[in-house]
């Protein structure tokens, strides 16, 4: 009996962790890896490669967990907690909406700062809609629960 | 409820390529933009000195750069404000190229008129802040700044006076010869009078004169200033006292006083 639900367990999570695992790999190629390649650390004057790992292991993270968990309350939790987690990280990264950095160009100091507030609101607009949307999900999955009567 | 999140799903697909789409064509934009700049030019003017500085920027990008303002705030070592210049562009649409040139004038009266004579005698050097502004494809400003030092020469440096010498020159006069030298370190040529009046330690006038200076610029100047004294005045002369020396130019008048003796 034991031996039936480890491999009713294995034969329905496995294929979760499998695809969490894949879903996990791509998320960080297109996220950290393709943009490297595109914009190498050595074109722009600015240390990019920090952040951009930074977000991409958050990105990672929650793409592991959204396949571990999805069609679950949980999973719709997770999706909140990510779109939360990416408005903080970008409002802490460009400083509020304006990005401002030191340039050593040749012998001057050159202080750049470059105003993405419209950036920063077009990523806090997505994100928002996404909480919307885990929530929707998360009302949709209690609601088919609540009515998923089983007559014996 | 399925439809409507579906419809959220689309939508938050669509703003995320968006954005990323903006983001990577804007970085790709920024890094094709060419700005160059050439030596800085520094001009003599019709009342001081001109520092311009040329530039040019080809927009190969895919967004237009508008509102480009380049300001520059000229200031002394203390502090206080010779000059604000701007340069204004309108528009780098993309595919463009402007060439501009950024002048800033540092007017030798300003400098005289800010009790500044100092500026005149010796060499120092003037802080600038420089700040650009833009509009990079009319949603992201962006601001630029940075401070640099500009070297000023001074046109009367080392200015020295040597010893008197008389001779008679008529029955009521003597001539009163005095060696002047000076360094031109301007990049402005000195053409002018020079007026003096020579003063005894109890400030009594005991002589005065003029004579046409002309110092090219980083020239030495090396003259003898001639005055006229009244005979009775010549036994009043103390072995120091004061120099009144006015310098007047079409552009400029200066006034200082300087010890000999």
């Amino acid at each position: 009996m034991a031996e039936l639900d480890i491999k009713s367990i294995l034969k329905e999570s496995l294929p979760r962790v499998l695809k969490a695992i894949v879903w996990g790999a791509l998320t960080f190629i297109i996220v950290y890896y393709l943009p490297m390649i595109l914009y190498p650390t050595d074109l722009l004057p600015l240390d990019y490669a920090t952040p951009l790992f930074d977000f991409a292991m958050i990105i990672v993270f929650f793409a592991v967990v959204g396949q571990l968990f999805s069609g679950t309350i949980l999973g719709c939790g997770f999706g909140v907690a990510k779109a939360i987690v990416v408005i903080a990280y970008f409002f802490a990264v460009s400083d509020g909406g304006v990005f401002s950095v030191t340039l050593p160009i040749s012998e001057l100091t050159v202080n750049l700062a470059v105003d993405i507030s419209i950036i920063l609101l077009m990523i806090i607009s997505v994100n928002l809609l996404n909480i919307v949307k885990n929530i929707l999900e998360a009302l949709v999955l209690l609601n088919e629960k609540s009515t998923n009567v089983v007559l014996t | 409820m399925k439809i409507v999140i579906r419809m959220f799903s689309i939508a938050s697909i669509i703003l995320w390529i968006v954005i990323v789409f903006f983001s990577g064509t804007a970085v790709y934009s920024v890094m094709k933009l060419d700005i160059k700049y050439g030596e800085v030019q520094i001009l003599p003017s019709s009342s001081g000195v001109d520092f311009s500085l040329p530039f040019s920027i080809a927009n190969n990008g895919y967004y237009e750069l508008a509102d480009l303002n380049l300001t520059t705030r000229i200031t002394d070592p203390k502090g206080a404000v010779f000059d604000v210049s701007e340069t204004f562009v309108q528009s780098i649409p993309q595919g463009s190229k402007v060439f501009e040139n950024h002048t800033i004038s540092i007017d030798l009266d300003i400098i005289i008129s800010m009790d500044h004579v100092h500026l005149l005698l010796n060499d120092s050097f003037f802080n600038a802040e420089i700040f650009a502004n833009l509009n990079f494809a009319r949603a992201v400003p962006v601001q630029l700044s940075t401070n640099a030092t500009i070297p000023w020469g001074a046109p009367f440096a080392h200015f020295s006076i040597g010893t008197m010498s008389f001779s008679p020159h008529n029955n009521t006069h003597v001539e009163t010869r005095i060696p002047v030298s000076f360094e031109n370190h301007a990049v402005i040529d000195i053409k002018g009078t020079l007026k003096v009046e020579a003063y005894n330690d109890s400030n009594e006038l005991i002589a005065y004169g003029k004579a046409s200076v002309n110092a090219p610029s980083q020239q030495i100047y090396a003259g003898n200033l001639v005055l006229y004294a009244k005979q009775e005045n010549v036994l009043k002369l103390t072995s120091s006292g004061k120099m009144r020396l006015i310098f007047e130019t079409p552009a400029f008048v200066v006034e200082w006083w300087e010890q000999y003796g």
